[in-house]
């Protein structure tokens, strides 16, 4: 228990080194970047100062392309709808009800109220089980489009075509328009920078790399990424709502596709996922797009374009991430930075929050499963019940729905027809992350990691279901139980904690995922041929880490082997599958040498049913 | 009433003409052309270019097919290529491909609006209703297009490869079909296609560089919804053009240019791998 108290006291503060960290990266940029934007009014002249205002906006606007799109892997094409909502939104109000402090709040209400409904109904549209991520993009296309051909009919309210223009705003200097809107530039670039790099903003990453997985540790994922579109969508219309405060003009060109797919190209140019380079991208683009559209009018759009093309073919980082690139390899050459496979992170054990009840529960219960692929059938009729403490092996010839099997426990939406209890509740057809939330755990038959994560943080996202993480912190310990802990020690993982997922040997991703999973404290552990591919010794590993698991913690795991000597070694049942039947279920001895197992495998007995 | 039939077969027509060079590269490649748009846009200047030059109208949509097959070819082996693995940022590149080929086009042709004069003009009496001759000539020509495709696809033995490069295009390597060959001779296909369909609409709309964006968007539901197959496609062609005509027709214009964006994103939803199989 003492493990677990220092462990809640330390998430609680950031350790003096991510400080040290976080002012460096953050504070005296934004510094500097403050100290530009109060000195910006004395240097530049009226006509660039009125372009940068424009730009901050549009730049602010930019930054939720790149969150939705560089972090968490939805390509949008829609953020310049929310921008046109907030836009609208002012204009409208002015222009209805004239100028005034109440009229601003009920603009600035009717912006943030208006979107945050819309972008959830999109939200709802594009994210759900098994969505894809061009379906969002699909979606993201369409709502620009409608909002523009709504416009075009809303006849005076509107504007119609022309737009909205002539209404009082706010009476503020120029100087002040430019302070203020690049003050509201650091702080979305500073938050979001913040939330990003937290734990919790970890999920996004996690969930670009791999959606999956995050479902199969418990992450509602269409949920995170309704409520971060929610939050682009208002902060989108909220910088819409300054443009057209500060220019006193809105037009449909605001919300319309084309802008939107604009707000793509600085993301892209400057570099998607680096933050900076978005706002950097869209300065860049909209003042010398200002500047050089009247002079070179085609040849400059020409211009952006080639560049656009050449970025996304061979520097897809944008320029941000190409110099990152280039000052790491240089910082490389000098051997100042040395590789980081250890991290700052230290391991911790949690203890059992309840300890594991001594009893032999049944916990998975099967009942008369069935699936069906239009008329071919992969399951029929299977039943069988598992206890707590029981290690069950599920075997059976290629095609024999073994796999299928695995997915009607995991996913309520897969069986055609039967029940599934798990600890005793039906699973009805509850999506995988709730069935998780019953006590389920499933590894995959291929590794299923975060590829871009480090360890520690694909680790960390297995515990964001039980423990949620922080918004603004780095928390420096990892708290993980027992199970989880052994395995991460055992198999070496405990040296390579700040190694990213890509890098590890086909082995240690293997256990990554099986830590990730016993991370969640199932009670059920679902294993899909997890030895495939392993070395002996890897194996003989594995062995022992399964059969420590099933004595000590009395967990209930069903697995799906191929090799008859790994299934005798470790089992304490055997279920025999066969053309989607259960053949054969019963102790070891008794089914690992029934003659049917001989003869499903060899085939050679009955010539009738070989193929 | 006979108007409303022959405006939404003919309609379905024009559409599936548009849409038809954007499924046969969606369908080999899997991945989205957005540049379509200037391709169709390419084709509506061959055909004008035809008719400045005095060429037969017959020969404008010929002139287009071979401006858009090379200049798409030429897109696929310096772009497109690199970005088979990467079907988002291929949507981008493409995106950027139209803004280039649109603003190349601005410089050469200037950006005024242009009309092509339609080869054959006038209206033909057909169940007792006068009706626009161009018009109809788009529904023979829609069949022709179909025609031609499915005879290249099931008739050629490149359309052998192709269909297994469509299918597993791993195991098409493995046989020692040239994948890499067959997606350039699809992407160009597709992008003359796209240049047929621009030479075939212009009689019926004007001339600019931008042209061709007010047809993708409805081209790609299309596409999207179909999941790739030219009957599916004639098919949602079919039935949302139709409800598009309607929508027009009895509520108002303006949602009626929505009709195929809103519903195709419905249908989507719940079916997320469009109506080709099942």
């Amino acid at each position: 228990m003492a493990d677990f108290g220092s462990a809640l006291r330390s998430t609680a503060s950031l350790s003096s080194s991510d400080m040290s960290h976080l002012l460096v990266r953050v504070a005296i940029p934004s510094l500097f970047a403050a100290g530009l934007v109060i000195a910006g009014p004395w240097i530049l002249d009226t006509y660039t100062l009125n372009i940068l205002v424009r730009a901050f906006f549009v730049a602010i606007a930019a930054l939720t392309v790149d969150v939705l799109w560089g972090f968490s892997g939805t390509l949008t094409f829609g953020q310049s709808a929310f921008f046109g909502m907030g836009a609208y939104a002012l204009a409208i109000g002015f222009t209805q009800f004239g100028f005034g402090p109440w009229q601003a709040l009920l603009a600035l209400g009717a912006a943030v109220g208006l979107t945050a409904a819309v972008a959830g109904f999109v939200g709802w549209l594009s994210f759900y089980p098994g969505s894809t991520p061009l379906y969002a993009s699909v979606v993201s296309l369409v709502l620009p489009i409608v909002l523009v051909q709504i416009l075009y009919s809303g006849g005076t309210l509107t504007g119609s075509s022309s737009g909205l223009v002539g209404f009082e705003s706010f009476d503020l200097s120029l100087e002040s328009w430019f302070r203020l809107a690049g003050a509201a530039v650091i702080a979305t670039l500073v938050v979001a920078r913040i939330a990003l790099s937290s734990d919790a903003g970890r999920v996004l990453g996690a969930m670009r790399d791999n959606d999956e997985r995050c479902t199969y540790l418990g992450i509602d994922t269409a949920r995170v990424r309704i409520g971060l579109m929610v939050v682009a969508g208002v902060v989108a219309a909220l910088a819409g709502f300054g443009y057209v405060g500060f220019s006193g003009v809105a037009a449909p060109e605001n919300a319309g596709f084309v802008f939107g797919t604009q707000l793509v190209v600085m993301v892209a140019l400057g570099g998607r996922g680096s933050l900076v380079g978005a706002v950097v991208g869209a300065l860049v683009i909209e003042v010398a797009s200002a500047y050089l559209s009247s002079s070179l009018p085609f040849v400059w759009e020409l211009i952006v374009g080639v560049a656009f093309v050449v970025v996304i073919v061979v520097l897809p980082g944008g320029l941000f991430g190409s110099l990152r690139g280039a000052g790491i390899a240089i910082h490389r050459r000098f051997g100042r930075v040395p590789v980081r496979t250890s991290s700052a992170v230290t391991l911790a054990t949690l203890e059992r929050a309840a300890v594991a009840p001594d009893r032999n529960d049944v916990v998975v219960e099967v009942d008369g499963v069935s699936r069906r692929f239009g008329s071919l059938s992969v399951l029929s009729g299977v039943s069988f019940t598992v206890r707590q403490g029981e290690l069950v092996s599920i075997v059976g010839p290629n095609g024999a729905g073994k796999t299928t099997l695995i997915r009607c426990l995991a996913d309520g939406r897969e069986r055609s027809e039967g029940t599934v209890r798990i600890a005793g509740h039906a699973i009805h057809r509850l999506a995988p992350d709730r069935i998780v939330g019953l006590g389920l755990g499933r590894k995959f038959q291929t590794a299923s990691v975060f590829e871009t994560l480090n360890v520690a943080d694909c680790l960390r996202i297995a515990r964001v279901r039980s423990e949620r993480p922080s918004l603004i912190g780095v928390s420096p310990v990892l708290a993980l139980p027992a199970a989880a802990r052994a395995v991460v020690e055992s198999s070496g993982l405990a040296e390579r904690l700040g190694e990213e997922a890509r890098f590890l040997s086909h082995g240690l991703k293997q256990a990554l995922e099986l830590a990730m999973v016993l991370a969640l404290e199932p009670q059920v552990l679902l294993l899909d041929e997890p030895t495939a591919g392993l070395t002996r010794a890897e194996r003989q590993g594995f062995a022992a880490i399964l059969t420590g698991l099933v004595a000590r913690e009395r967990l209930c795991v069903l697995i799906i082997e191929h090799d008859l000597d790994f299934v005798r070694q470790i089992s304490s049942r055997i279920i025999l599958l066969h053309q989607g039947r259960v053949a054969l279920d019963g102790p070891v001895a008794a089914v690992a040498d029934a003659p049917l197992i001989r003869e499903i495998y060899t085939g050679n007995t009955r010539p009738t049913e070989a193929r | 009433m006979m108007t409303l039939v022959l405006d939404i077969i003919t309609t379905a027509a024009i559409l599936f003409i548009v849409s038809a060079g954007l499924l046969i590269v969606f369908g080999v490649m899997k991945i989205i052309n957005f540049a379509h748009a200037s391709f169709i846009t390419i084709g509506a200047y061959s055909a004008l270019v035809a008719s400045r030059l005095g060429l037969s109208p017959v020969l404008a949509p010929a002139l287009a097919f071979l401006a858009g097959g090379l200049i798409g070819a030429t897109a696929e082996r310096v772009v497109v290529r690199r970005l088979y693995g990467r079907p988002l940022d291929a949507i981008l590149a493409t995106w950027g491909l139209s803004i280039v080929i649109g603003q190349l086009v601005t410089l050469a042709f200037g950006r005024e609006v242009q009309f092509v004069p339609a080869p054959i003009s006038g209206t033909l009496a057909i169940f007792g209703e006068d009706y626009s001759r161009y018009r109809l000539l788009m529904v023979a020509a829609a069949f022709v297009i179909a025609g031609l495709f499915t005879g290249l696809l099931n008739g050629t033995r490149l359309g052998l490869s192709t269909r297994a490069v469509i299918m597993n295009e791993t195991l098409a390597q493995g046989l020692g079909i040239d994948s890499t060959r067959v997606r350039l001779i699809t992407f160009g296909i597709g992008c003359g296609l796209a240049a047929v369909a621009g030479a075939l609409i212009t009689p019926l709309a004007s001339v600019d560089p931008n042209m061709g964006l007010s047809w993708l968007i409805g081209a790609f539901m299309l596409v999207m919804v179909s999941g790739g197959s030219l009957l599916t496609l004639g098919l949602s062609c079919f039935v949302l053009g139709g409800l598009q005509v309607l929508a027009s027709t009895f509520i108002s214009p303006i949602l009626g240019g929505l009709t195929i964006a809103v519903l195709a994103a419905v249908s989507l939803r719940l079916r997320p791998e469009g109506f080709a199989r099942g």
